[in-house]
């Protein structure tokens, strides 16, 4: 399917920081959901031998685990306003946001739906934001305890196990659904490279973070998509990347 | 044990340290039993125990003596038993005195009695003058009754330090078994002999229970909890140094009759009882050991037993080697470094030594004595120290002998590992060495040697079968085994090695040592599982559990009995009596044949230090004997110099004890190189109470010293519950006690105890004082 | 089908040999592992990896007033309803038919989640060391010698027992003993009780014990830890149930994107173009 008509115009969407503190989390996370597989279910016992036996994937989770923990600090410290714009987002909720969801579900099944005007995180993203950090934050308060029973009274670590469990599966049904919409479908597609370069599709953009795009706009730091296929000035776009 | 109506447990605790034993006690309990814990300590025993009594170590004779009191005051004896079956009806000669602790007859510079002060009155014809009624104020009844009368409970609790309700407690259970039909058994251990009047403990014992008519029925007697598996077969065989086999005395040159053979037989004879029997087996023993060389013309071989004029006991013989008049030693699996008393004398002594040969599972801590590690100087000892591999008892066969006098069996597990031998393979190439060293020469020396028949098989092993056949006896014309030593015989013309087991291999192929039989054959007997010395009887002088008619006191627990019909006495259980006795046989109502009298000892004008048990204190105590001026036995022979430094109770207020833990064996030789031993017991450690640690400023698994007049040891403190101080005259006796297992070689290490323990005996024993002495505890 | 057998413990007629501590040593071919000084006879504080029962010690003041000194064999009480066997997550932990509880060593992750959910704390890990040098780990305890009870013989701490404190028989016989033997000792040790916790479905280790549990350190009332049945019974479930139900989600995305797609092709370009 070409899509001669569409503008290869990008725009900055991601600090270094974020890519960074994104990848880490993302790579820690499916490394730390693979070696805890085949404890999860003996459907996934043959990923042992691949690990170097349940003593290689211990040591693999926890060598993944103390990465799972960086990204906040990768992101708090290189890129603080961005962090802090998240936060912001985070608890930042208005109408639109719930319409939102009504249309994510058509778009999601790829029915016909229209975009609501969304900020800079939509509120999927939010949504996704908030369960992750809620989950990541069971998960690894429960894994203290799990890795270093000695320092905990058992029933911490009782009740840890349980944690883990619950946080764990409720991260990989939000991750399936994260990892879904930003790498196979077709209408978030787009916007999959905003974590790896940092950059996305100006038109996407504008479609899908109208609000947060046209501000930017306004600061003259995209261009109006009016004429989309005017290229951006390589200087103002280094300017939001520092 | 599992009969017994009451076990009175005293200087022992068995379930710690004779385990077995409490499997029994705990089917009594079953039973309805009671049992009884007298301990300085509040053992596992004691846990077990229905009473538990405490007292101060080296108290036994006050606290038996009071209830001697008791149960005569209280009438609670058995009359008839006490009557008939014991010497109280005897009468003492007159010159027999008690006065201020010491009995008539006293050399005070030879420190000895002249025990002839204290015979029985015999009439004109030398029968023994009796009186049954007991009245005569010189029967042995009523010196007993006169002597005791100083111990009444409240002198007995101010020297033993018992709280006056758990003494009575003790008594009134205890003296409940005199009544006709009940049994009570004392069950006692090294607690009890290792004192300066340990015999005269056990002695107080036998006393008690002669008196309540516990002796010679099953859940009686006296009964002694060994100390290794095999001591009462070691002793059997004539370990203990006074002794040749069979508890046949060595012939010593002291006395002019021992200078020839009928000398011997004529001092060592009594006219009656079986003992009358005995030149029977000394000749027998004689042929044994010398064969063809022994004749009726060169008097059986007698003249070449050596003939010592000293006291060979074990601190004798470290007291010689001190001095440096003894030039070699052989110790088998002994380790006298960690288990002797006075223990780093021990090891001073051993280096003045020109040889020693240790024979030991381990290099143990005595045949290591001179090296660096044991805290010696090497360059200067010059003592040659040969060490052979013995085997364990898993390597090799043989029999043990167990305190129930059961010979068992016990065959060859695993070959011996390395170039390890077993003891008698030792002894066999020795013997044969030697005597191929002597052949070819003649003279004093030579001769003994050359005469030795040593006729066990060719080559390096010898047979045991062989062994095994000699010591049961055999006809040495026709080389048929005997029967019993019934038929042992004083001319030469049998041979037995050892009387007392003659019956246990009484025909070809038939040793009963090697018995298998789990039938119960009755009370508990199983008469058909190995063989019990003498004759296989399980109840030694069963004869006195029953009347003096021969009808059993306890007709639910009866092992013999005399049968009317047959004509003759009949049972469960081997009698231990002349089986064909008739009632108006001569003898008929006297149950102990092996007394020269019939009869059991109430009073014993045979001892070093009295015929009735007198307390003294321990050679070191902090206390003043109440009943008398004498402080210690004035029996015992004392050592005086460095070899024994005396500590008293300004510098050590503190009772010491020593003790031993299920875990460890010994001096730890055999344990301590175990692993899984080991990890149970790993440290040196001694108990204290909470009062004493609190004094000292001890807190619980802190390190602490342990000092005497002999030497400091380091250990960590194990602070108890179970531990009390004792209350002696209103004050506070602290008592510690210790573990004496421990040394610096193997895999659990620790300080020795016996570095702490006197060189201080028993007066007739010469078993060391190691239950009682003084010390001080510090935080190390 | 095996018969259910229970180790009976008379605490009250063991008198503390720890002949069951060196037996179970001996057949199960631990190694010694010596510990530091511990103040009292007690060799070890609990079980361990290679110390599948300890024979505690205990100085009691009972109600009297009195001195009791207490002794205990403690091991794996092999639960009816076990924390470890519920809370593996390899199927490594299981029932015999014996009523015992028993760990696969074939299984065995070392995760140690059994370690920490045995109400009696038996359960311990062991570092191991393989040919390559390299270390693994797996969790070890008391087997109650099922390999010897497959052999017909009985665990070797009940056979090497010699005052009959331990005694191995059908269950509903050793609990009948049990209960009588209670009776006789309430006299002596009047909170004398059988402990055979219902909390955990009873035990095939049943005890009489002469105090209270709690005198002993033992749970009153033990039972499967609320977390792992919480975990076990509703968490993991429901997870994987919602691991499941958002991957049917994605690919039910999938394929009705893809069929939409189709239909409009032809029509229209993309889904997301013709909304505005």
């Amino acid at each position: 399917m070409s899509k001669p008509q569409k503008s290869t115009v990008k725009v900055k969407r991601f600090s270094k920081a974020f890519v960074w503190a994104h990848a880490v989390n993302a790579i820690s996370f499916i490394a730390l959901y693979i070696t805890a597989l085949p404890m999860y279910t003996e459907f996934f016992d043959w990923l042992y031998p691949v690990l170097g036996g349940p003593e290689g994937a211990r040591l693999l989770h926890r060598i993944f685990a103390v990465a799972f923990i960086t990204p906040t600090f990768i992101w708090v410290i290189f890129d603080f306003k961005g962090f802090k714009l998240w936060m912001k987002e985070l608890v930042t909720w208005k109408k639109r946001d719930l319409e939102f969801f009504t249309e994510f579900v058509k778009e999601l099944f790829g029915f016909n739906f229209k975009h609501v005007k969304q900020t800079f995180f939509n509120a999927g993203e939010k949504i996704n934001s908030i369960i992750q950090i809620f989950t990541a934050i069971l998960i690894i308060g429960s894994g203290f305890p799990m890795w270093f029973p000695e320092f905990f009274p058992r029933a911490v670590v009782q009740w840890g196990y349980l944690l883990h469990n619950v946080g764990f599966g409720l991260a990989i049904a939000v991750v399936v659904g994260h990892v879904y919409l930003s790498v196979i479908h077709k209408n978030s597609k787009p916007g999959y490279t905003g974590v790896i370069t940092g950059e996305v599709p100006a038109w996407w953009a504008h479609e899908h973070y109208t609000e947060w795009y046209e501000e930017e706009v306004k600061k003259g730091n995209f261009p109006k998509l009016e004429d989309p296929h005017k290229p951006t000035s390589p200087d103002k776009k280094k300017k939001k990347g520092a | 044990m599992q009969y017994t109506d009451c076990a009175l447990i005293m200087g022992a605790n068995p379930a710690e340290n004779h385990p077995i034993s409490f499997r029994w006690l705990t089917k009594a309990k079953e039973n309805g039993g009671k049992i009884i814990s007298v301990d300085p300590r509040y053992t596992r025993t004691s846990s077990m125990s229905d009473i538990y009594a405490p007292l101060r170590s080296g108290t036994d004779i006050p606290f038996i003596g009071g209830m001697i009191k008791y149960a005569l005051d209280n009438n609670l004896y058995h009359k008839e038993y006490v009557a008939k079956y014991t010497n109280a009806s005897f009468i003492v000669k007159e010159s027999f005195k008690f006065e201020d602790g010491l009995f008539s007859g006293y050399n005070a510079d030879k420190r000895s009695y002249d025990k002839t002060q204290w015979a029985f009155e015999k009439d004109t014809e030398g029968n023994l003058v009796k009186d049954f009624s007991l009245e005569h104020p010189r029967s042995v009844f009523q010196l007993m009754k006169k002597h005791y009368s100083r111990y009444d409970v409240d002198t007995v609790v101010k020297v033993t330090g018992t709280p006056k309700e758990d003494l009575l407690k003790v008594y009134k259970a205890f003296c409940a078994t005199g009544q006709v039909g009940k049994a009570g058994t004392i069950m006692y251990a090294m607690g009890t002999t290792q004192h300066t009047v340990g015999t005269q403990n056990v002695r107080a014992f036998a006393m008690i229970q002669l008196l309540l008519g516990n002796i010679g029925l099953p859940g009686g007697g006296v009964n002694a909890m060994r100390g290794e598996s095999n001591v009462q077969g070691s002793t059997d065989f004539g370990l203990l140094y006074g002794n040749l086999t069979g508890y046949l005395n060595a012939p010593t040159s002291t006395d002019p009759l021992n200078a020839t053979l009928a000398g011997h037989l004529e001092k060592e004879t009594p006219k009656t009882g079986y003992w009358s029997n005995k030149p029977k087996f000394i000749v027998s023993l004689l042929k044994a050991w010398y064969g063809p060389n022994a004749t009726a013309a060169n008097e059986f071989a007698y003249q070449y037993l050596p003939k010592g004029n000293k006291n060979y006991s074990h601190m004798n013989l470290f007291k010689a080697m001190y001095d440096g008049t003894l030039e070699g030693a052989f110790l088998f699996g002994t380790n006298p470094v960690v288990g002797g008393p006075n223990a780093g004398k021990e090891k001073e002594a051993l280096s003045n030594l020109k040889w020693l040969v240790a024979v030991d599972l381990w290099e143990t801590e005595t045949s290591a004595f001179w090296q660096t590690e044991a805290g010696s100087n090497p360059a200067k000892i010059n003592t040659e120290v040969f060490l052979l591999p013995a085997c364990s008892s898993y390597e090799k066969e043989g029999s043990i002998s167990n305190s129930a006098r059961w010979m068992q069996y016990r065959w060859q597990a695993i070959k011996p590992l390395g170039e390890s031998k077993a003891d008698l393979e030792i002894i066999h190439e020795l013997a044969t060495r030697i005597k191929g060293l002597y052949k070819n020469e003649s003279g004093p020396k030579a001769e003994p040697i050359n005469a030795l028949y040593w006729n066990y098989g060719e080559g390096h092993h010898p047979d045991i079968d062989l062994v095994c056949k000699e010591i049961n006896g055999y006809d040495v014309n026709t080389g048929k085994l005997i029967a019993g030593f019934g038929n042992l015989k004083d001319d030469g013309s049998t041979c037995s090695g050892n009387w007392i087991y003659c019956g246990f291999y009484p025909e070809e192929g038939k040793n009963r040592a090697k018995n298998r039989d789990k039938k119960d054959t009755g009370m508990s007997l199983y008469l058909n599982w190995s063989y019990a010395w003498p004759m296989n009887r399980r109840i030694l002088y069963n004869r006195a559990s029953c009347d003096p008619s021969g009808v059993p006191y306890n007709k639910e627990k009866a092992v013999v009995w005399y049968d009317a019909v047959q004509g003759k006495w009949t049972g469960v259980d081997v009698p231990d009596f002349v089986a064909t006795r008739k009632p108006g046989d001569a003898g008929f109502e006297d149950p102990f044949i092996m007394m020269n009298d019939g009869v059991g000892g109430v009073f014993a004008p045979t001892l070093n230090d009295g015929p009735f048990p007198e307390h003294y204190e321990p050679f070191e105590s902090p206390v003043q004997n109440p009943f008398s001026s004498q402080e210690i036995n004035p029996a015992i022979q004392i050592f005086y110099g460095k070899f024994n430094e005396r500590g008293f109770k300004a510098d050590f207020p503190i009772v010491a004890t020593t003790y031993r833990v299920s875990e460890h064996w010994q001096s730890g030789t055999m344990t301590r190189n175990q692993a899984w031993l080991s990890e149970l017991v790993p440290y040196m450690y001694i108990e204290m109470s909470e009062e004493l640690a609190k004094e000292k400023g001890i807190k619980n698994k802190d390190e602490v010293i342990v000092s005497s007049a002999r030497g400091e040891v380091k250990a960590y403190a194990m602070v108890t519950k179970r531990f009390k101080p004792h209350k002696i005259n209103g004050k506070n006796v602290h008592q510690i006690g210790m573990p004496w297992h421990f040394g610096y070689k193997g895999i659990a290490t620790g300080e020795t105890a016996n570095r702490l323990t006197p060189h201080i005996g028993d007066a007739n024993t010469t078993i060391p004082e190691y239950k009682a002495f003084l010390c001080d505890v510090r935080r190390a | 089908m095996a018969t259910e057998y229970v180790k009976f413990v008379d605490v009250t007629k063991c008198d503390g040999c720890r002949a069951c501590m060196v037996a179970c040593k001996n057949w199960n071919d631990l190694p010694a592992e010596p510990q530091d000084f511990l103040g009292s006879a007690q060799s070890h504080t609990k079980t361990t990896a290679d110390t599948w029962n300890v024979l505690q010690y205990i100085e009691h003041e009972n109600s009297k007033g009195g001195l009791d000194y207490l002794f205990r064999h403690s091991a794996c009480f092999h639960c009816t309803d076990a924390a470890c066997e519920k809370v593996c997550p390899e199927d490594a932990i299981s029932y015999t038919d014996f009523g015992t509880v028993v760990i696969d060593h074939e299984k065995c992750v070392g995760c140690g989640y059994c370690v920490n959910n045995c109400p009696f704390e038996v359960i311990s890990l062991k570092e191991y060391v393989d040919k390559n040098g390299d270390k693994y780990r797996k969790a070890n305890k008391c087997t109650m010698c099922t390999d010897r009870l497959e052999e017909g013989l009985q665990p070797a701490c009940v056979t090497t027992c010699h005052t009959g404190a331990m005694q191995f028989g059908d269950k509903t016989a050793m609990i009948q003993k049990a209960e009588e033997r209670v009776k006789q000792i309430k006299d002596r040790y009047p909170n004398a009780m059988v402990y055979n916790p219902q909390g955990v479905g009873g035990t095939h280790t049943v005890y009489v014990l002469a105090e209270k549990p709690s005198v002993y350190g033992l749970p009153e009332n033990p039972k499967v830890p609320t977390s792992a049945v919480v975990w076990k019974d509703y968490a993991q479930p429901i997870g994987k149930m919602m691991i499941g139900a958002t991957t049917m989600a994605v690919v039910g995305a999938f394929i009705t994107n893809t069929i939409i797609s189709k239909k409009k092709n032809g029509k229209n370009e993309d889904g997301g173009e013709h909304h505005e």
